[in-house]
């Protein structure tokens, strides 16, 4: 009989997961849990009357016959009937009520993950945004400029203007022209070179055509700012970085080339800024678009961009 | 006062020099644009007080310290380094944000000046006072009265300095000869212990000592050493 029961809440439980009885409305679940207290408290009682006939001859268990003696046979059976409804339905709302803790639990767990996803996105764009160490030592330079050059230290104050209002705009899903972009991207330079004066030499190849074609903003900002932060300012004699654009085939193929130290005197950055930008590729375009960083000769980092045309 | 300016941007150098400049009693006796620079100038002119920019070409400026014999009084400059506040956690030294505010530059040359002489103006051939440490990702000044044991690690010497244990990029050979001798003496092929810190001298097999350190462990004196030991401190 208890191996019946044990058969008969098994599938119980089978019933209460497929059919997503927890996702219920209140009323909807209590209407199902009596619906299937009493139709399960049938069929075991059913079962266990099969049972008695098998082995006692009888409907009624001897036992249970010596226990109610004073009742009738009817009697007896209702109040076997009572039994199972009351013994199913405790284990029906003891079973309900673990499976509903956990539930919730899973639940928050959820949202906690979720929520913690979304401040670490909130953050790498704030990071790849805004490079502090930038700002701080452009205003540091700006400051010796406004006593040595005034005229220069104007033009500064109105490059890092631009270069922050550039970077407060952006965000995720923005598509800029490589030509707006390169805007940006030689203000940083002009400020970069305040600082690094001889020592960063710029070469650019920018093929007419591949000015018009669309990318993600601060793009090719965050690859010129890896470049001088890890290859070029480490360097004491500095070096050529160089910035290329062309169309090949259907794509836009952009090339930052830099020269790096070679005695890995230069901790390597955590990454952040170019696993954002691959994310960012990844989400506009899928499979369409591919960054690449080639490390592959010890004193040079190639950084490659692959956008549609 | 003599100072040293090190930093590898040209403007921020002009900066900082106008800003001495404007503060009665510092002399800005040179610049450096990189650590090896900086060296030179620190070992031939030996300056009061060494302006320090962090990152630098070629090496940083914490490199800069962990390769000098005798370090200078520093003030590190820089733009933006949490690294830099947290390197310091052990010992707080002094450091200026840049762009540097008139104020706050004028506060530490008074700091500066209020302290007592410079370790780097002291006589070429006194002994140690201090050293720079720079282990992984943390940097000490530590005090080498301070240190109790120093403890050959292959060619490098591990330091007992209160609960830290710091590790010295140089030989125990080397380090040996620019400490006090009064105060540091050599117990074995591997430890130098400082006299300040011994508790209890136990003898033990064949002549040699075992000496107990206040809050450390127990140093063996090899029999070469403990002979001289003896005559030092007077044990029969």
């Amino acid at each position: 009989m208890s191996l019946a029961g044990l058969a008969l809440t098994h599938l119980l439980r089978a019933v209460i997961r497929r059919a997503r009885w927890l996702a219920l409305p209140a009323a909807a679940l209590w209407v199902r849990v009596i619906l299937a207290t009493l139709l399960i408290a049938l069929v075991s009682w059913l079962l266990a009357r099969l049972l008695s006939q098998a082995v006692y001859g009888s409907d009624v268990a001897p036992i249970t016959v010596a226990f109610y003696e004073k009742l009738t046979r009817a009697g007896q059976l209702r109040n076997q009937f009572i039994i199972q409804v009351i013994v199913y339905g405790a284990w029906l709302a003891i079973y309900l009520a673990f499976a509903m803790q956990r539930r919730r639990y899973q639940a928050e767990l959820r949202q906690a993950q979720l929520g913690e996803a979304l401040r670490g996105a909130e953050l790498r764009l704030l990071k790849s945004q805004l490079n502090p160490h930038f700002l701080f030592n452009s205003l540091n330079g700006l400051r010796s400029l406004i006593a040595d050059d005034p005229a220069r230290a104007r033009d500064a104050v109105t490059q890092l203007a631009r270069v922050l209002r550039y970077s407060l705009a952006a965000s995720e899903d923005d598509l800029v022209s490589l030509e707006r972009e390169l805007e940006l991207v030689e203000d940083y330079l002009a400020l970069e070179s305040m600082r690094l004066a001889e020592r960063l030499r710029i070469e650019r190849d920018i093929e007419p055509a591949a000015r018009a074609v669309r990318l993600p903003s601060m793009l090719l900002q965050t690859l010129v700012e890896n470049a001088i932060k890890h290859g070029i300012a480490p360097l004491k004699p500095g070096g050529v970085l160089r910035i290329s654009a062309k169309i090949v085939g259907y794509e836009l193929v952009l090339q930052v080339v830099n020269p790096r130290p070679t005695d890995g005197s230069v901790a390597e950055g955590s990454g952040v800024g170019l696993k954002n930008a691959t994310q960012r590729l990844h989400l506009l375009f899928a499979e369409r678009a591919r960054l690449r960083l080639d490390l592959a000769d010890p004193s040079r980092a190639v950084a490659e961009v692959r956008v549609p045309a | 006062m003599r100072a040293l300016v090190v930093d590898d941007e040209p403007l921020a150098r002009r900066e900082l020099r106008r800003l001495l400049g404007a503060i009665h009693g510092v002399d800005i006796v040179g610049e450096a644009s990189n650590i090896d620079e900086a060296r030179e100038s620190i070992e031939r002119l030996k300056p009061d007080v060494v302006f320090l920019d962090i990152q630098m070409p070629g090496g940083s400026g914490f490199d800069l310290l962990a390769r000098l014999d005798r370090v200078p009084r520093v003030v590190f400059t820089t733009a933006y380094d949490q690294y830099a506040v947290k390197a310091f956690e052990v010992n707080a030294l002094d450091y200026l944000l840049k762009p540097i505010e008139p104020e706050r530059l004028a506060a530490t040359l008074r700091k500066l000046q209020a302290s007592p002489s410079s370790p780097g103006a002291v006589a070429a051939g006194a002994p140690l006072e201090q050293l720079f440490i720079r282990d992984g990702p943390r940097c000490w000044f530590v005090p080498l009265r301070d240190v109790s044991l120093f403890t050959a690690e292959g060619n490098y010497v591990r330091l007992l300095w209160g609960k830290e244990r710091p590790l010295l990029g140089r030989s125990l050979a080397a380090l040996e000869q620019k400490l006090d001798a009064r105060r540091f003496f050599r117990a074995s092929r591997s430890q130098i212990v400082n006299l300040d810190f011994i508790q209890g001298v136990e003898l033990g097999e064949g002549g040699r000592l075992h000496l107990q350190l206040r809050e450390g462990p127990e140093v063996e004196v090899s029999r070469r050493q403990a002979r001289l030991f003896r005559g030092m401190m007077a044990v029969p």
